[in-house]
């Protein structure tokens, strides 16, 4: 029993990160129907902002410096992902369906090159945050374990506040919703999208520190199959869906980790958490918590 | 004639008189082709030997004065076996090539050895290791002459010295065995398996990775529970200094023993201070212990002074300079070379090579080494 507990915490963990990510792919399919592929190179790019901050910040104290470092991933993220849908998305998006897609590819492929001509070769993350344990009883986990639950949570339940309780977050439901009307209603839907690619692009500039101290260390190909699995992530939970996403990502994270520690031969995990994916489109193709889109006659 | 199909016809025979100008005799020029990871997670070894060769043709260059100047035509495989594939028939398209170094993966050279052999070009490998890649030339489905060799040592050679170390010195009854679900990782985990078992030990779980997957806690959690005395892991330095590390962050305390494709830099930056204690297999000498390799050593780093010495550049180096010698003795016939690799006793970096008649390299030292301090120093 306790091995199950043990399995579910890292699968949490695990999850935590992959919801992060996963929220960055469902905002912006939500508003645009556009799945943005360079969303992992964002990813990639947040745990190196991450690494620059905290070398910049070595000499103060780690509660100064850990904040600091999440603050300057966020924003530098946030602006990457700007900038990406202003000159990459935005003047592709009368042209047709496909081409963003295609853009999307390359800013990924840009910015994996950028950073392996840079440095080719792993970076170490340093773990800022002090050795300690947080006992609940039933389940220890690890300070960075903890930290990285707790971040992320706050992370997603801001996001969901924000999306809910505010005007802006109103003004994005109306977009996501209907682009048109909304802008009959008034709505500066550009500004709106660009708005929601620098909250994606900052969940994940997040998501890239946390990883990076985690597993501590960096590499310019470190992207893509997290960003793979968050995409899956969003997909079970139902893409355009942001609760969804957030219950896609932990719930991968937990099949991953299930799989890896139950089945009899570890290596199976991924058919075993992407055949429930199938499973789980088969019966709800708009995923776990999508919306059922009926036809209107 | 119409005119219309008089000024086609005149610029299709304009354009077939241009075409003929690119038809002169070359002056001299044969070309070794290198067929390598450049891109990708193994792309640092890669680039490293791709210099390691370079110097290798520059320092045979500037011996005695020959009609034949030897240039490289360098091929990215990515480590991609259908990517090697594809390489592989560009360059037996490329009457100028003589003999080919590469690939790097026992999973790209496999595939290609068939295609390079029907070609009659002379393959030889820096680093791929799964011993299927010079055997199959032994079966009777292969029809073509026999051009693969390598200048490393095998898996099987690998993994047994590995579970012999592992079960006598090490003393472990049981252990828990990794592999990455490469031709290579795999290979040389099934080796390690084979033997141990045959020593009278116990592979209590024989698991696999994805090649990529940066979180192992899930399996690490799972081997916690299987207690064993020791842990093997077949496969390359990404993976393996994660799985170290998130070892012994998991509590795990017991010896990692891994295989040669973690000697390199990038592992102890990878798993930090978990490195430390590990057990490596090395094929062959490392070129900073051999005598014959110290120049090597402080002519690369003269050349090269930003880069460090990746794992295999000096096996790189050897089999360029043991192509060279070939094509320099018997000029640019491709079937003559062959011949004249496999006769050879070459004296280098990598001590004396010469190749049995599967292809494999006669020379089958293994050193050992771990991890102190943070730096690789031979055990025992």
């Amino acid at each position: 029993m306790q091995l199950f507990i043990d399995q579910l915490v890292n699968g949490l963990t695990l999850g935590a990160i992959y919801a992060l990510i996963a929220l960055g792919y469902t905002m912006v399919y939500g508003i645009l129907r556009m799945i943005n592929f360079a969303h992992s190179e964002i990813f990639m790019l947040g745990s190196l902002f991450g690494l620059g901050a905290i070398a910049l910040t070595a000499h103060l104290p780690w509660f100064v410096a850990l904040p600091l470092a999440f603050a300057l991933s966020l924003v530098g993220c946030a602006v990457v992902a700007g900038t990406i849908e202003k000159v990459a998305y935005a003047p592709l998006r009368r042209v047709s369906r496909l081409a963003p897609l295609i853009s999307a590819i390359g800013v990924s492929i840009v910015l994996q090159n950028i950073v392996f001509l840079w440095r080719n070769e792993s970076l170490a993350f340093p773990n800022l945050l002090p050795s300690f344990q947080v006992n609940l009883g039933f389940a220890v986990l690890s300070g960075l374990q903890a930290l990285i639950l707790a971040v992320s949570i706050i992370l997603m339940v801001a996001l969901h506040l924000f999306v809910m309780r505010t005007q802006l977050g109103k003004a994005m439901r109306a977009c996501a919703q209907d682009p048109d009307a909304a802008a009959l209603m008034g709505v500066p839907v550009n500004q709106i999208i660009t708005l929601t690619f620098l909250i994606g692009g900052g969940l994940g500039g997040a998501a890239g520190l946390l990883n990076g101290m985690y597993y501590g260390s960096i590499k310019y190909n470190m992207g893509f199959v997290p960003g793979m699995k968050a995409f899956t992530a969003a997909v079970l939970g139902g893409i355009g869906n942001i609760p969804g996403a957030m219950l896609g990502g932990f719930l991968m994270g937990i099949l991953e980790s299930l799989g890896a520690g139950f089945l009899p031969q570890a290596e199976w995990k991924d058919v075993f958490s992407f055949t429930i994916l199938i499973g789980v489109l088969i019966f709800r193709p708009s995923g776990i918590l999508g919306e059922r889109v009926t036809n209107k006659i | 004639m119409r005119a219309r199909s008089k000024r086609r016809n005149l610029f299709l025979a304009a354009a077939f008189g241009v075409g003929l100008l690119g038809c002169q005799p070359k002056d001299n020029i044969v070309k070794i082709a290198v067929a390598l990871p450049l891109t990708g997670d193994l792309g640092s070894l890669g680039q490293g030997i791709k210099r390691a060769i370079e110097m290798a043709v520059n320092d045979a260059s500037s011996g005695p004065e020959n009609s034949l100047k030897v240039g490289l035509a360098v091929y990215d495989d990515r480590s991609d076996p259908k990517e090697a594939v594809n390489v592989a028939n560009q360059i037996v398209s490329d009457p100028s090539v003589v003999g080919v170094i590469g690939h790097f993966n026992s999973g790209c050279s496999i595939p290609t050895a068939p295609i390079y052999a029907r070609a009659g070009l002379v393959v030889l490998s820096p680093a791929a290791s799964n011993p299927e890649l010079t055997l199959q030339q032994l079966s009777p489905q292969w029809q073509w002459p026999r051009t693969i060799f390598r200048v490393n040592t095998t898996d099987d050679v690998q993994g047994s010295f590995a579970a012999d170390f592992v079960r006598t010195k090490l003393n472990v009854r049981a252990i828990s065995i990794i592999h990455d679900k490469t031709s290579y990782g795999q290979g040389v985990a099934e080796e390690f398996s084979k033997r141990f078992v045959s020593l009278g030990g116990k592979a209590i779980s024989f698991n696999g990775i994805q090649v990529g997957d940066k979180d192992f806690k899930a399996l690490l959690t799972r081997v916690r529970a299987e207690n064993p005395q020791a842990i093997y892991f077949g496969g390359m330095f990404s993976e393996g200094g994660l799985l170290v590390r998130q070892a012994r962050e998991l509590g795990l305390k017991m010896p990692f023993v891994t295989d040669e494709a973690n000697y390199d830099p990038e592992f102890l930056r990878i798993a930090g201070s978990a490195a430390e204690g590990s057990y490596l297999t090395f094929l062959g000498k490392p070129p900073e212990l051999t005598e014959s390799a110290k120049d090597f050593v402080s002519k690369y780093k003269a050349r090269y002074p930003d880069q460090e010495i990746k794992a295999y550049d000096h096996y790189g180096y050897e089999a360029a300079a043991i192509l060279l010698e070939a094509i320099h003795a018997v000029g640019s016939d491709r079937a003559k070379i062959v011949e004249y690799v496999r006769k050879i006793h070459h004296t280098g970096v990598l001590g004396v090579t010469s190749f049995d008649e599967k292809g494999d390299t006669l020379n089958k030292t293994i050193t050992l080494f771990t991890v102190k301090n943070g730096q690789f120093v031979p055990a025992e």
